[in-house]
């Protein structure tokens, strides 16, 4: 059967961030280069090819935009100056969008509009939260838990975290079903997805593809800083809020005190050095900016430094600066959750490690199906 | 260049019948020392009959080799010259003046090719082709014994050129030739000038529009003093030779007088398809070509004129095409017919069977008349897709293609359609953003200056390219019912690992090729000859590029192949060039080379005029001999090729090519023959 061309996904994807795809003449040489693709999985130039000529259909079932860690190499050897490192990364905003089925995705990768819309209903909710539901401000000192009683944070927290999980479940599984074809999933015994889970969990912790781009150890180290420090802080938050979020004075080697030092310090170290980067343009990946690669580290540092901030103040014994810092915190943290949250940039921490897992899984079963007896096959085949 | 001392025959010029041959084997820089032993040949011919001195030099064409040749003619009564270097076609010319700046006769001169022949050839094997050069020298020696005087032809030239056909090629030649001060005479067929270029919008490279280049040539042609132009004008026959072309013009008349032509056009009712718009429109059959064109004044197109009166200003008026027919006689003609744009067969593509398929010349016409910039439309429908075809009516592949009317398929490239293409491509997207447009290719060919810039413009304006195979290429196809556009355009592309796409399209444009125009007449009158291609053929490829193998008769632009302008215009002047290089002086020299009758042998067989393919070349003619009246052949030198057919025919060997005689023939032949150790004793 013939594949029907589809024009318009080519402007689509330069929204997405895709600059200078239109230029790709087809050499092959960006996948020539590229030291993570392979047979299987021949990027990017298969992806461009895709784009140009506007296969949805394909383009959606792919894993290849995941298995790109940007090293930038294809970029770097492009004689069209078509940065293909640049659409691999706007072919994981799209992605991103596809999987998503709200919608709100990709309105916020697209348009500006839409980000700052995001952020406005993120303020005016929680202000408007607050001033509905937050306790009284206590001046003679400062009581954070009077102004906003820990066992109420933690429930929002808590909703929050749930609602979290639900759009990034739904949006994986969907994801899920467009890289497995029906008859691919019949196909695939329950003991390869179980084998291959080992994968999942050592690639989740250490984003071990990364160090396959050749001088990508600072970017990595750089961006296991972040993961752990954004784990640390996740798990203080949604688990241990009763814990972190105290009026207590504590001594400065009580681990409340040193692991938020730690969480805050990696989160606004590892921020900052990738905004730097995006500022010096240095690497190749830091050349084009989409407006969500802004979004996503200065939010963050926002946020480490507004929680610093509240934390100093009420040592500082500052009660009114510190329940507007709160609020201020609480504004950032929700700015971050509708914009790059599940359905945004963040939701890659989830995708990548899966990824890799789907191939693992989809390897598996091609070499079960061609370790299988032609008479099996052909008799299942009935 | 040489290490040993000449040896030379202790022989001093005595009578001037004595036969005093100078022979230089030439080095070529090595090109010929390199493989043959160049003092081993000398050597070797030092000892032949009739040499008188036999030299070596790294290079026989410099100022020093030709200077050895002088001086031995000069002080050692050397009468013939043979030289052992590069093809004659480089050189022979050369050494033949260096023979007469001696005060020797031109064709005393004889050169042996042993370059091309021996060293370029035989380079694995030194032995042999030194023995081969001793041969090949052997030989020239056995011709230049037998040499004799020969006077070139020279012929009364008529500084006057004749151009056919009013192209941008024909516009250019007639004005260069006119500029060098010879008179030219322009005849254009149809009734208005300009050619293909006026049908043309922007023209790339650098987007200028075709009419402000053709304009002002144009112009300049028609105020030129020394052209006389005539339209609507065809060459009706021809005779003679170069410097001497007797040829015979019909002209048309323009139907309509400046007065009257207004209301003229006004009265006639009848219209036709306007063939300067492909069809794509009707014009009435008293037209002006387009508005602005030359000449102003509007003519009557006789083919389709039916002939019924015309009302006007209250008076029935019948036209007459008053033929005019005038002799002229040219010592050049220029053949600047142009081309045709191919014309796709019924349901090539769908053409003709699909009303979306059109080829790239009616989108021209197309977006000239109706486009506005805003809005792409096409039988009143807007255009949102576009496809455009490559290669259509090029580069067919025979056995894979249908064969066209006369058996044949086009295997060449078109060579503009290409960049014309691109051109489109980005053009359309550039005045109309909201059209994709896609690109179906076999290769790109953007060979010229500033032609691949369109092709990157193209793919930054986001046009899409689809890669075909040249054995398996698009099919065009109306879709069903219900589809979002009215086109599909399937094609196997290798640009995606030859999946099958089918690309919906509301247009489907066909790049066609260069055919040429049907010049029959013109070829049998001029007997000049046409390529395998089809379109005229020049005599030699490379050296001689625009001029045919009829002498005098030159060829300018597309008539001889697909070009774009700027090679139009370049191969224009080289024809113009040509021209007057021939006629400037007032003579043409021509070589000597011609048949010759010993009228002592010659017993009027006639033979020789049975076999004889040239016109007018060699013809009986009744002599008295003893008091009787007999028939003799006699050749008229102008028109003689020098091919020798006569030679072959006549029983009674009474004639003979000069300069190739058959008794030079056999002496060469007795020469090669000889065996190397028979060579080689002469030596002992
Ligand atoms: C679709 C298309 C797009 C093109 N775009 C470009 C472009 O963008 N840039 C570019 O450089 N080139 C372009 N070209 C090429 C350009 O059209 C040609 O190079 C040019 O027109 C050739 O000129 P010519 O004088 O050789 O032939 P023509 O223009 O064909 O002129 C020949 C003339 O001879 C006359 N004639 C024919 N037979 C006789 C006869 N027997 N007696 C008397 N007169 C006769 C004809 O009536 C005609 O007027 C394009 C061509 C095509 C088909
Ligand atoms: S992106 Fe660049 S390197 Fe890759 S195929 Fe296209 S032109 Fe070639
Ligand atoms: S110029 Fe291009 S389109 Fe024309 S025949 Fe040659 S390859 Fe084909």
């Amino acid at each position: 059967m013939a594949t029907r061309i589809d024009p318009t996904l080519l402007y689509e994807i330069k929204e997405y961030g895709a600059v200078g795809i239109e230029k790709c003449f087809n050499c092959g040489n960006c996948t020539a280069i590229c030291p993570l693709t392979s047979d299987e999985y021949p990027f990017p130039r298969n992806m461009i090819r895709r784009l140009q000529i506007g296969q949805r259909d394909k383009l959606v079932q792919h894993l290849d935009p995941w298995l790109c860690y940007y090293c930038g190499e294809c970029s770097e050897t492009c004689p069209k100056g078509a940065e293909p490192g640049e659409t691999m990364m706007a072919m994981r905003r799209w992605l991103t969008a596809q999987y998503d089925w709200t919608g709100l995705s990709g309105k916020v990768y697209k348009g500006k509009g839409w980000i700052i819309a995001m952020l406005l209903v993120a303020a005016i909710v929680v202000i408007g939260l607050a001033a509905l539901l937050a306790g009284p401000m206590v001046t003679s000192q400062v009581e954070l838990n009077t102004f906003a009683p820990v066992h109420m944070i933690h429930i929002a927290d808590l909703i929050l975290a749930a609602a979290l999980g639900i759009f990034l479940l739904s949006n994986l599984a969907r994801m899920y079903f467009f890289v497995f074809g029906k008859e691919e999933r019949q196909g695939i015994p329950l003991k390869i997805y179980l084998t291959g889970a080992w994968t999942l969990v050592f690639h989740t912790i250490t984003q071990n593809r990364f160090s396959e781009c050749e001088d990508s150890k600072r970017r990595w180290t750089n961006h296991l800083i972040i993961v752990a420090g954004y784990g640390t802080m996740f798990a203080l938050i949604v688990v241990f809020l009763g814990w972190f979020q105290t009026d207590n004075i504590y001594p400065i080697y009580h681990p409340q005190r040193w692991l938020g030092y730690l969480a805050a310090g990696a989160l606004i170290y590892g921020g900052v050095e990738a905004v730097l980067g995006r500022i010096r343009k240095e690497h190749e990946m830091h050349k084009h900016s989409h407006p969500s690669d802004w979004l996503f580290p200065i939010l963050l540092v926002l946020l480490s430094a507004s929680g610093l901030t509240i934390h100093f103040l009420r040592y500082a014994g500052l009660p009114m600066a510190t329940y507007y810092a709160y609020v201020a915190h609480l504004v950032i943290m929700m700015m971050l959750y509708v914009t790059v949250g599940p359905m945004g940039k963040w939701a890659h921490l989830l995708f990548r490690p899966f990824a890799v897992y789907f191939q693992e899984v989809k390897a598996k079963a091609a070499q079960l199906q061609r370790e299988t007896p032609a008479e099996a096959v052909a008799s299942a085949a009935d | 260049m040489t290490e040993n001392p000449e040896q030379e025959n202790q022989t001093t010029p005595q009578s001037e019948e004595e036969i005093r041959i100078g022979v230089y084997t030439c080095y070529c820089g090595g090109n010929i020392s390199d493989v043959v032993s160049c003092e081993r040949v000398a050597k070797q011919m030092r000892d032949m009959p009739n040499v008188v001195i036999s030299r070596t030099d790294m290079a026989m064409c410099s100022d020093g080799g030709q200077a050895l040749i002088e001086n031995d003619i000069k002080e050692k009564g050397v009468n013939r010259v043979v030289v052992g270097a590069c093809a004659p076609s480089l050189h022979e010319k050369t050494f033949r003046g260096t023979v007469t700046r001696a005060g020797l006769n031109p064709y005393l001169y004889y050169h042996v090719g042993l370059r091309e022949q021996d060293s370029w050839v035989h380079h694995s094997d030194h032995y042999a082709a030194t023995e081969k050069a001793v041969r090949l020298m052997s030989t020239g020696l056995a011709k230049a014994r037998l040499l004799q005087d020969l006077d070139s032809i020279l012929l009364n030239a008529e500084k006057h050129a004749l151009v056919i056909g009013g192209g941008i090629a024909g516009l250019r030649s007639a004005l260069d030739i006119a500029r060098r001060g010879l008179r030219v005479t322009l005849i254009e067929k149809s009734p208005f000038l300009g050619g293909r270029t006026a049908q043309l919008e922007s023209v790339f490279p650098v987007n200028t529009a075709a009419r402000d280049t053709l304009h002002p040539i144009i112009e300049a042609v028609m105020a030129h003093p020394n052209i006389d132009i005539f339209t609507q004008a065809e060459m009706i026959s021809a005779a003679g030779y170069v410097g001497d072309y007797q040829v015979q013009i019909q002209q048309q008349s323009r139907g309509v007088s400046d007065d009257m032509a207004e209301a003229t056009m006004e009265a006639c009712k009848q219209e036709v398809p306007d063939e300067f718009n492909y069809g794509l429109t009707t014009r009435k059959v008293i037209y002006h070509a387009y508005p602005g064109c030359y000449p102003a004044s509007p003519a009557v197109d006789w083919e389709n004129y039916d002939g019924e009166p015309l009302v006007v200003k209250g008076q029935p008026t019948v036209l007459y095409n008053e033929l005019k027919t005038f002799d002229l006689t040219v010592g050049a003609i220029v053949v600047a017919t142009g081309f045709n744009p191919y014309e796709p067969r019924q349901g090539e593509y769908g053409y003709g069977e699909i009303p979306e398929v059109v080829t790239l010349p009616q989108l021209i016409r197309h977006l000239a008349l109706f486009g506005d910039g805003k809005k792409l439309e096409w039988n009143g429908h807007p255009v949102r897709d576009v496809a455009l075809v490559h290669c259509v009516g090029s580069r067919e592949i025979d056995g894979i293609h249908e064969p066209h009317e006369d058996g044949q398929v086009n295997d060449y490239c078109s060579r503009v359609c290409c960049t014309a293409n691109l051109h489109m491509a980005a053009e359309l997207r550039e005045h109309y953003p909201e059209v994709n447009v896609f690109n179906l290719y076999e290769d790109i060919r953007t060979y010229g200056r500033g032609h691949e810039t369109y092709y990157h413009e193209s793919l930054e304006k986001m046009v899409r390219f689809l890669r075909f195979h040249g054995d398996d290429r698009p099919e065009v196809v109306a879709a069903p019912k219900g589809d979002t556009h009215p086109v599909l355009v399937k094609v196997r592309d290798h640009l995606t690992w030859g999946e099958e796409l089918e690309v919906p399209v509301d247009l489907v444009v066909l790049a066609v090729g260069f055919m040429p125009r049907d010049v029959g007449d013109l070829v049998e009158k001029l007997k000049i000859s046409r390529g395998t291609d089809r379109f005229l053929a020049e005599v030699h490829p490379k050296l001689r590029p625009v001029e045919t193998a009829v002498p005098g008769v030159i060829l300018a632009g597309t008539a001889q192949g697909p070009m774009n302008i700027q090679e139009t215009v370049a191969a224009a002047s080289a024809a113009a060039a040509k021209v007057a290089a021939l006629l400037a002086s007032g003579e043409v020299e021509l070589e000597p080379f011609v048949a010759k009758i010993d009228l002592e042998k010659c017993d009027g067989t006639g033979a020789c005029v049975e076999v004889c393919e040239y016109e007018d070349a060699i013809a009986l003619e009744t002599f008295t001999v003893d008091g009787r009246q007999v028939q003799r052949a006699v050749v008229t030198p102008a028109n003689c090729s020098g091919c020798g057919n006569c030679v072959s025919a006549c029983p009674n060997r009474a004639v003979d090519v000069q300069g190739w005689t058959l008794a030079q023939y056999e002496a060469m032949v007795d020469a090669i023959t000889l065996d190397i150790p028979e060579l080689m004793e002469v030596e002992a």
